[in-house]
């Protein structure tokens, strides 16, 4: 197995929260490790853009006095956190990693960052993010894209690349990403962390860049599913200043943890990832050996079949091209040549579009979802690929790959449903490999206790990258 | 939808865009207008009714 033993040093949300509850673990030196880590790693991973040493120990000494004087206000008190850097922080850059947005010091807080240090966590730093969150990597931005840590001549994926490099190598615990397409979850594959895309309007959007209005979904990253349970409990719940929250109540994320699974029916979507677009070998055996292992801890399997991944592709490529040509219209006609290159050409596509080609995605989007809702009939969860393969160089990345390569996360996106990336072992070069497990709309508990279950029954949570 | 594009067509697109392109980056776009006519066939399967492009208003007491 790739990588070195786990080190002590870097513990999960869930270890540090029962070691900081007991007085074991102080948050000053939880988050002293972390910027140790930063300082010693990120010139290769460039997965800062900017770290906020000193505020960061602020908190922790905050935190850390809250805790000796009273206990832990929740288990994400004291931890250190990584924020993606399209999210909206008070007197802190947020430049969406474009130029066009050097010198943007917003004057408040996005929702996502006030509910996280609302929780008590301490901020080491705003992540890197592909341009508007999209279309990377780019080497024409101010700052260079993020590294994988597994192998740093290999692509992170995106956009959420910073949030997915910083936790896989231990300089934070967790972060926010974002996902329009996958990108929390493709960063998670790549990185061999766990990411979830939560249902659709679950976590408020307020505060956070824009990249498709109707596709745009906020959650968080962590090294396991029980991690994501934990900030997810933080990051859920209604929130008026975003127009498609949802208001319903919101469940405990971790309550069903360490249930077991038996019984559990779980559908394969087999064609997405033996026929639609061919996995690669080391992925597929990750799949075959979570259907086995989700089997042998008492699921029952199931196939199941949807529209082609092409379908889901074209409906989820035209919406997204199109509401992101919306949302950046006025800069795309004034100050396209100060996008990198590879935004220029996503902002382009949008001119290619027409209103009725993206009311006809629209319509097509109501059917793929009536059809998911019946294929998951009868089912808890359906699993899939999150990526073809490990995690390509970062200079072979093919700049139009949404039309060589369909995504195996984009049709989870157009329907809305939560979706988990989590880690399904490694491949031929020794990079991680995933497995993506979808839920019904609001059903996180139950995706939460199947990635749960997964992870401790295999061997890859103990694993960091060699570098870590 | 044909795959291709031809000059005029694209140069109107992309005035009615208010983009302002170089030859290079319109020869780019030509050369993935075929991906774009693809997926816009893909989303013109043959459907019911209902499949429109509903959306719900929030009406609540602070509306009325």
């Amino acid at each position: 197995m790739p990588g070195a033993a786990i080190s002590p040093g870097i513990p999960t949300i869930a270890e540090a929260a029962r070691q900081i509850a007991a007085k074991q673990l102080s948050p000053v030196e939880l988050t002293r490790a972390c910027l140790d880590r930063v300082r010693k790693l990120d010139d290769q991973l460039h997965a800062f853009v900017l770290v906020t040493e000193e505020r960061a120990l602020a908190e922790a000494r905050q935190a850390e006095a809250a805790i000796m004087a009273g206990g832990p206000r929740g288990p994400l008190h004291g931890i250190p956190i990584g924020l993606k850097d399209i999210v909206d922080t008070k007197g802190i850059p947020t430049t969406c990693g474009s130029k066009i947005l050097q010198d943007n010091i917003p004057d408040a807080d996005a929702a996502c960052a006030e509910t996280l240090a609302a929780a008590g966590t301490v901020l080491i730093g705003k992540t890197t993010t592909h341009e508007f969150a999209d279309g990377g990597p780019s080497f024409d931005l101010p700052k260079p894209p993020a590294r994988n840590p597994w192998n740093t001549e290999h692509f992170t994926a995106g956009s959420s690349s910073g949030t997915g490099a910083a936790i896989a190598a231990g300089l934070v615990l967790g972060g926010i990403g974002t996902d329009t397409g996958g990108s929390i979850r493709g960063p998670a594959a790549l990185c061999g962390i766990a990411g979830i895309k939560p249902t659709y309007g679950l976590v408020s959007r307020a505060g956070v860049a824009p990249a498709a209005f109707s596709l745009d979904h906020i959650g968080p990253m962590a090294w396991t599913a029980e991690d994501c349970a934990l900030m997810l409990q933080a990051l859920a719940g209604y929130d008026p200043r975003d127009p498609a929250s949802a208001d319903r109540p919101v469940p405990n994320y971790t309550a069903a943890l360490g249930t077991g699974i038996k019984g559990l029916k779980i559908g394969v979507i087999h064609h997405f990832h033996e026929v639609d677009y061919k996995v690669s070998e080391g992925t597929q055996r990750g799949i075959d050996g979570a259907i086995s292992t989700l089997h042998d801890l008492g699921a029952e399997i199931r196939e199941v079949q949807v529209s082609p991944m092409q379908d889901w592709q074209a409906c989820g490529s035209l919406i997204s091209m199109t509401e992101r040509a919306a949302a950046y219209e006025e800069w795309a006609r004034t100050r396209l040549g100060d996008f990198s290159e590879r935004v220029q050409r996503r902002l382009m596509l949008g001119a290619l579009v027409s209103g009725v080609d993206y009311v006809q995605a629209v319509r097509r989007r109501r059917e793929l979802r009536a059809e998911l809702k019946a294929a998951m009939a009868g089912l808890d969860i359906v699993l899939t690929a999150a990526a073809p393969a490990e995690a390509p160089k970062i200079d072979n990345v093919p700049v139009w790959d949404m039309f060589d390569r369909p995504s195996f996360t984009i049709p989870f996106n157009v329907a809305g449903y939560p979706a988990i990336s989590v880690c399904g072992g490694y491949g031929e070069g020794g990079l991680p490999v995933a497995v993506q497990l979808v839920a019904k709309p609001f059903a996180e508990p139950t995706l939460f206790r199947v990635a749960d279950a997964f992870e401790k029954a295999t061997p890859y949570r103990n694993t960091r990258p060699a570098l870590a | 939808m044909p795959a291709d594009i031809s000059n005029e067509t694209l140069d109107f697109l992309l005035a009615r865009a208010g983009l302002d392109l170089t030859p290079a980056q319109k020869e780019e776009l030509k050369s993935v207008y075929a991906g774009i006519a693809a997926m816009a066939d893909r989303v013109r399967k043959p459907r019911g009714i209902m499949a429109e492009p509903a959306h719900a208003y929030g009406f609540n007491e602070e509306n009325l």
